[in-house]
Parts: C-alpha cells; sequence; structure tokens
C-alpha cells in the first residue's frame, strides 16, 4: 500500500494486543510492539518494508 | 407487518435482511436448514417458491448500517427489492432483550413468515417449473467447469453469515452444490455495507450460479463457500485452500464474489491471485470507492497477478431520490438526518444491493468522456 | 481569456518554510513561474492576477481554497491554473483544491504536478497536466502547462497525449446485463486466452518517498495516531463507522491508558469487542507512556489524532494523511505510530 514502515501485527480488530493472551503477556505484546515500531522509525528504509516483531525486516 | 409493492410512492428505510418464501412439499425435508429443519444436507426434492415476494426485516439494530428502498422511480431499479411485493416486518425489542437475543429471533421469525407465505400457496398450480440438475461431478461435454466461490462475511454478530444454522466463521473453503443455497443452506446475519450485502434472497437466488447455468458457453461447476476471516494468516489460508479445492475439483476457471468492503476486498483479491497462480483463470467482482467525483482510485486492495475485474459501480458517487408518500422501517434517515419522506441526495453505498457483491445488479462504472 | 494564477510563499519568492503558515495574497501580475508561462501563452490570453499562499496555511485550513478564489472576484477571471507543484505535498493539494473549487464554479481550471504528488487526487473534475519531480524540470514543465492552457482555452479535451496525468472521472451506469452474467462472459474470454479484457483497471499505488530514519528518538517528540474509529464513549463529536469525512483530536494529557468504558471503537469495518474491551488495544497509550518514562523516546505528543479508514476514499485519507502531517509538523513531532485494524500484507 506504499506505507514505508509496517510492523506486521495479530488481527484486524486489535492491532496493539491480542486478546487470547492472559493480560500480562498481553502487555509484553503490545510493548514488543512498539519497540519495533520505534526501531523501524530508526531504521532508514528505501521503500516499503514490513519489521515482523518476531523477526527481521524485509521488502513488502 | 405491512405490504409494499413495486411501483408505489413508498421507501423502505433501515433494511436489514430478506428472504423470498420457499418451502418443500410433502415428504421432501424442510427449507432453512439449522433454523427450521434439521441441519442435515438440503436441495433435493420439490421446492416451492412464491416467486416476486420477499419478506424484509427493518428497523434498527446495532452495527446496521442505513440503507434504503426505494419502491418507484430511477433507485427502484437498484435493489432487488424495488421489483417485489414487500411484507415489511417492523420490531420492538423487549427492554429487557439482549441484542443478539434480538437479532437471533428478528432471523428466526423472518425465516419462518416467508415458509408460511410460501406455504398458504402449496396447493396453487405453478406458474412454472424449473428442473435444477445437481451439479456433475464430472465435466459433461466439451464446456469449461467454472466454479463459483463465494466469500461469505465473518466478522461476530450482526456481521455474520450462517450455513446450515451455524456462523461460518472459523471454517475453511467448503464445497456444496448449488441446489443447497435453493433450499436456504446460507443464511444472512450481516447488515453493514448496505450496497454491498448479500442478503438471504440473494443467496437462495445466486446469480452466478444462474448466470453459468443459464450459459450454452460454459458449465456451473459447483459453489465453493468460504469465510471472510479478520486473521490475515487465516485470509491467505483460506485462499490458497480454496483455490487448490478448485484444483482437486478439475475446475477450468473460477468467478469469485465477497460482501462488504475494506477487508472483504483483501479476501477477493488474494483469492484471484491464488487461483492464478496455480494456473487457474479467475475473474472477481468488485466495487469501486472512487469517491464523489469519481476521480479517485477505485480499489484499496487491488490484485496484484488477476487481471480480469467486473465492476459493480461506484460506490461513493451519490443519487437524487425523490419525495415518497409512505416510508417504512423506521421515521428518519439517520445517514442524512432527514425524515424518511423527504427528497434527499444519498450515495449509492445506502441503497439496498445497489453494488451487490454477488452479481445481482446491472450498475457498473465508466469512464467519463 | 482572463487568466488567474496560483502559486506557493516560495515560487512567489517571500519565503520558505518558515512562511509557510501565511495566508493568501494577491498581486495584479504574473509572477515568478507565472511570467515564463505568460510569455509562452501569447497575447490572447493575460494572466490578469497571481495568488500566492503559504503551504501549511493552503493545505491545512479548510476553506482555504474558496478564500483564495474569492480574492480573485474582482479580476473576472475565466480560467484559473494552478501549479506547478512538482512532488511537494502540501503545495500538489493546495493547487488541486483551487482548480477543484474553480471548477465547481464553473470557471476552466487545470493544475501541473508530478505524478506521486498527494494532491493529484483531488483535483476532482480538473485535468491535471504531468509536471517533472522539482524545479530543475521548470522549462519543460511550464512548455507542456502553457500548450495545455491553450488547448484547454480553446474548448479542446485533455488526454495523455497532452500530458494529462489525473484519472478519467468514473461514472456509474446501468449495463444491459447483470453483474454476474457479464462475469461469465468475462472468464469465457479469459479461457479464450484474452488477458487484457475487464471492467476495471487496478490504481497505481503512490511511490511513497520514506522519511529519513528518526536520528535520536530520545529527543524526540513521537505522536499516536490511528484509522481504527477510537472515540471517547458516546461518539461526542460524531465520528462515521465508515467512509469518514472528517478526522479527529482527543487529549490524552495525565492518562497512562485507556481504560474500558471510557473510549470507544466506532469503526463498522470489524468486531469492535476487543478494542472497547481495552482500548490501549487500538491506541498503545500504556506502553507509549511507559517508553516515555523509562526515557527511550523524548516526550509523547499530548494528544491522538483519529478516523475511520472501514470505507474510506482514497482521497479522503490522503487529505487526511496531508493534513495529519501538517498538523504534527507544526507541532514540531518527528514520528508518528499510526495503528490501523487492517490487513498487513503477505510476506
Amino acid at each position: 500500500m506504499g506505507a514505508p514502515r509496517i510492523v506486521r501485527t495479530r488481527g484486524i480488530p486489535f492491532p496493539t494486543g491480542d486478546p487470547s493472551l492472559d493480560s500480562e503477556e498481553e502487555r509484553e505484546w503490545r510493548r514488543q510492539l512498539i519497540d519495533k515500531a520505534l526501531e523501524a522509525l530508526s531504521t532508514s528504509v528505501s521503500g516499503p518494508t514490513v519489521f515482523d516483531p518476531a523477526g527481521e525486516a524485509q521488502p513488502a | 407487518m405491512s405490504w409494499v409493492s413495486p411501483g408505489e410512492s413508498a421507501r423502505i428505510v433501515k433494511v436489514l435482511d430478506a428472504v423470498e418464501p420457499r418451502a418443500k412439499g410433502d415428504g421432501a425435508g424442510g427449507v432453512f436448514p439449522g433454523f427450521l429443519s434439521p441441519a442435515r444436507p438440503v436441495g433435493l426434492g420439490t421446492t416451492h417458491v412464491l416467486r416476486g415476494a420477499a419478506v424484509v426485516a427493518a428497523g434498527y439494530l446495532p452495527r446496521a448500517q442505513e440503507s434504503v428502498v426505494e419502491m418507484s422511480g430511477e433507485a427502484a431499479q437498484l435493489s432487488p427489492l424495488g421489483s417485489t411485493h414487500n411484507l415489511v416486518v417492523e420490531f420492538e425489542p423487549s427492554s429487557d432483550a439482549s441484542w443478539e437475543d434480538v437479532d437471533t429471533a428478528l432471523r428466526r421469525g423472518l425465516l419462518k413468515l416467508a415458509v408460511r407465505l410460501a406455504e398458504a400457496a402449496l396447493e396453487a398450480d405453478p406458474t412454472a417449473v424449473e428442473e435444477l440438475p445437481a451439479a456433475p461431478a464430472q465435466a459433461q461435454d466439451d464446456r469449461p467447469r467454472v466454479a463459483a466461490i463465494t466469500n461469505l462475511q465473518t466478522q461476530g454478530t450482526f456481521k455474520d453469515v450462517f450455513v446450515y444454522g451455524s456462523s461460518m466463521a472459523g471454517s475453511l473453503p467448503t464445497l456444496i452444490d448449488p441446489n443447497e443455497l435453493e433450499d436456504g443452506a446460507v443464511v444472512s446475519g450481516q447488515y453493514g455495507h448496505p450496497g454491498l450485502k448479500n442478503p438471504t434472497y440473494i443467496h437462495q437466488n445466486h446469480p452466478v450460479a444462474a448466470a453459468l447455468r443459464a450459459s450454452e458457453e460454459a458449465e456451473l461447476g459447483g459453489v465453493i463457500i468460504c469465510p471472510e476471516p479478520v486473521d490475515q494468516a487465516q485470509k491467505e489460508l483460506v485462499s490458497a485452500l480454496a483455490a487448490r479445492l478448485c484444483k482437486t475439483c478439475g475446475f477450468d476457471a473460477a468467478i469469485v464474489t465477497k460482501e462488504g468492503g475494506g477487508n472483504a476486498d483483501a479476501d477477493i483479491a488474494l483469492k484471484v491471485d491464488a487461483l492464478e497462480e496455480i494456473g487457474i483463470p479467475a475473474v472477481g467482482l468488485f466495487a469501486e470507492m472512487a469517491g464523489r467525483e469519481g476521480t479517485a482510485p477505485p480499489l484499496v486492495a487491488p490484485p496484484t497477478k488477476a487481471t480480469a475485474m467486473v465492476s459493480t459501480g461506484n460506490y461513493d458517487e451519490e443519487l437524487e431520490l425523490g419525495e415518497v408518500e409512505r416510508a417504512l422501517g423506521g421515521e428518519r434517515i439517520d445517514l442524512r438526518d432527514v425524515d424518511a419522506h423527504e427528497a434527499m441526495e444519498i450515495p449509492h453505498a445506502a441503497i439496498y444491493c445497489a453494488l451487490n457483491p454477488l452479481g445481482w445488479g446491472r450498475l457498473t462504472c465508466e469512464d467519463a468522456t | 481569456m482572463r487568466i488567474v494564477h496560483y502559486i506557493n510563499q516560495y515560487f512567489a519568492g517571500v519565503g520558505g518554510e518558515e512562511e509557510a503558515g501565511r495566508g493568501p495574497e494577491l498581486r495584479e501580475e504574473a509572477v515568478g513561474p507565472g511570467k515564463r508561462l505568460q510569455s509562452l501563452i501569447g497575447d490572447e490570453h493575460e494572466i490578469v492576477a497571481t495568488v500566492f499562499c503559504g503551504d501549511d496555511y493552503a493545505a491545512g485550513t479548510a476553506e482555504a481554497a474558496e478564500e483564495i478564489l474569492s480574492l480573485t472576484d474582482d479580476h473576472d477571471p475565466e480560467l484559473v491554473v494552478a501549479g506547478p507543484a512538482f512532488t511537494s505535498g502540501r503545495y500538489g493539494v493546495a493547487c488541486s483544491a483551487v482548480v477543484a473549487a474553480a471548477h465547481e464554479r464553473g470557471l476552466k481550471a487545470i493544475a501541473s504536478m508530478h505524478e506521486d504528488n498527494p494532491g493529484l487526487q483531488d483535483a476532482g473534475a480538473a485535468p491535471v497536466i504531468e509536471s517533472g519531480e522539482s524545479a530543475r524540470r521548470m522549462k519543460g514543465t511550464i512548455e507542456r502547462l502553457a500548450a495545455a492552457v491553450q488547448k484547454l482555452a480553446a474548448g479542446e479535451h485533455l488526454g495523455e497525449e497532452d500530458g494529462r496525468i489525473s484519472r478519467p472521472r468514473r461514472v456509474n451506469v446501468l449495463a444491459d446485463a447483470p453483474a454476474a452474467a457479464r462475469a461469465v462472459e468475462l472468464v469465457l474470454a479469459r479461457l479464450g486466452g484474452d488477458t487484457e479484457r475487464t471492467e476495471l483497471r487496478p490504481p497505481d499505488f503512490d511511490q511513497v518517498t520514506p522519511a529519513g530514519p528518526v536520528e535520536d528518538l530520545s529527543e524526540a517528540s513521537v505522536a499516536l495516531v490511528t484509522e481504527g474509529g477510537l472515540v471517547p464513549a458516546g461518539n461526542p463529536d460524531g465520528l462515521e463507522s465508515s467512509r469518514a469525512t472528517l478526522w479527529l483530536r482527543y487529549s490524552l494529557e495525565g492518562r497512562d491508558s485507556l481504560p474500558e468504558g471510557e473510549f470507544e471503537s466506532v469503526d463498522g469495518g470489524f468486531s469492535t469487542e476487543a478494542a472497547n474491551e481495552d482500548p490501549d488495544r487500538m491506541v498503545p497509550l500504556d506502553v507509549a507512556r511507559e517508553l516515555e518514562q523509562e526515557g527511550a523516546i523524548g516526550r509523547l505528543h499530548p494528544e491522538y489524532l483519529v478516523t475511520t479508514g472501514n470505507g474510506t476514499a482514497v482521497a479522503s485519507a490522503k487529505h487526511f494523511g496531508v493534513e495529519w502531517a501538517v498538523e504534527l509538523h507544526k507541532a514540531e513531532v518527528q514520528a508518528a505510530i499510526l495503528t490501523a485494524p487492517g490487513s498487513p500484507p503477505s510476506s
């Protein structure tokens, strides 16, 4: 879709959560996502790039 | 309950589901399996259809979006209900009922009423008799066998579609005989995106299945129903499996339809691409979201491999509705905050089934000269 | 014809970014790129006035286009030219808004910008002619624009051969056959080897030039923005559940998280149960505050911006994007995290 920095999340209705986790685990998951978002913001990209919270960045 | 007929200066607002009256003769089983008859395979024997009539629920439900049916004027031809005699059911929930229970009761009541109406005509001589053979297991001649891949909306209460009485959510692609649809195996409980809705009435008269049956050059291979999952990995899995199912069945091509907008576009795009990837030509039915002026990019999630698309019209273009004498379903049109009788300008998106994703309508888009 | 030319503050020579907030002003002559344009369109046509305006003001003020045109009322324009805006987003949005408004008033109108300019889709039915990427391509750009202006003034149609890059308008019509029957025809054509036939061509999506990385997040101001329709309970400002025409802002000051019951999502495109149960699943305030307190980010912007992404026209969405950029730029925000309840791309 052209967005340069994308963090992959788990489901449409809850971009920064995961209701299947208990509340402490969910909070940790959210922290992981936002940490990844900050990493993306500090990374130089040349085109749409997906940052997987569990892995490496790759072209979209 | 009240009747409203084609040509009347009338409007139905807050339209929810619509059902065609159908019933089975003696000993032939039931219609609407899982709701009014046991959840067992249907689609055999004789089905009595009260053609030209519909039972329609209209009123407020949460998450339902404003929808309008015109019974006269230009806009009447944009909705299947514009040319049927409609028994409109308006309702008032009991104060202690949950909305989920209201929805469930409404659906059951609507289906029962449709069957009662059709049963009243069981003794009458039919105006016409149609024979619908089951989809053949193998090619009958050298015509290509084409699958109708039918995505069903599955986003929870008020945005759900039922198959044999249960939500399609969480299911994998399923091959069914088109005749199962004739007996109401698929029932809608989906009230979002009025212009992009597939009501029960249209599932009972599946337009792609009907068009393939009518074709002399193609043969209807079968109907594959699929959920529209909310999870991306599930979307990809369902799309890949639907394509593989076509391959396994030996289908030569597929026509893919959706319900709803936005996310539903991702589902249809993934499927036509998955089909093309394994060598099965695919056509998708898309609605355009090109803005009021028709100048914006028409799709938010276009396919990247498939190229053949049918346009069911621009969702955002507005049209004029005249003043009417009679309004059913509600007193106001919330979308425009006006009295439901008044003349108004309204987007095609609000006209019930105007851009019907299952291909019922004639609406499409052209480039302006 | 009597022509009014619209340009931004930079090309009018009154200043750069520091003058971006400046309102519209009129000069009764050709200014900047208008001088070359005037020399090319001959004596038949005259640039009777030039209006210029700061980019932030023009792209970030709802009524700016009307204000710009009303300045020209005494000059009886017959034709309005805007740009060239090249790839400049705010300038392009302003040019498109001006020509769209002029077209609505019944004037002839034409804009010039690069095909990647986010303003391209906003020009409505007015033609947009391709420009180069930057002012280094000014000469060829103005020559092409001048030729198009002459054709437009003569009442001729502008097409691709004239460098027109705005999509032709799509209009609803009734076909002879239902969509399902047309799909069968199309599938037969496709089986017959025809891979060209379609009723709809996919749009080319924008190539967004990525902003550079934030150098030091511990010094940066970071904003939370969402297209997930998250608003205070009761939706006091009436955000639409789909096809949004507006965006809103709500304060995050004094909050460490978004409690259940105080915020809700009105987006009609998905089940909002999970977001309503814990609104931090849509706008991750709890974690963002934690990061602010730890010093991982310098400061969290004190309000979040919100619209509904469901069914929203791409043109509206682009417009909101430009307005958000202006808004955050003015507030000296260096980075934003957008939460979107949509489908992430496949890997």
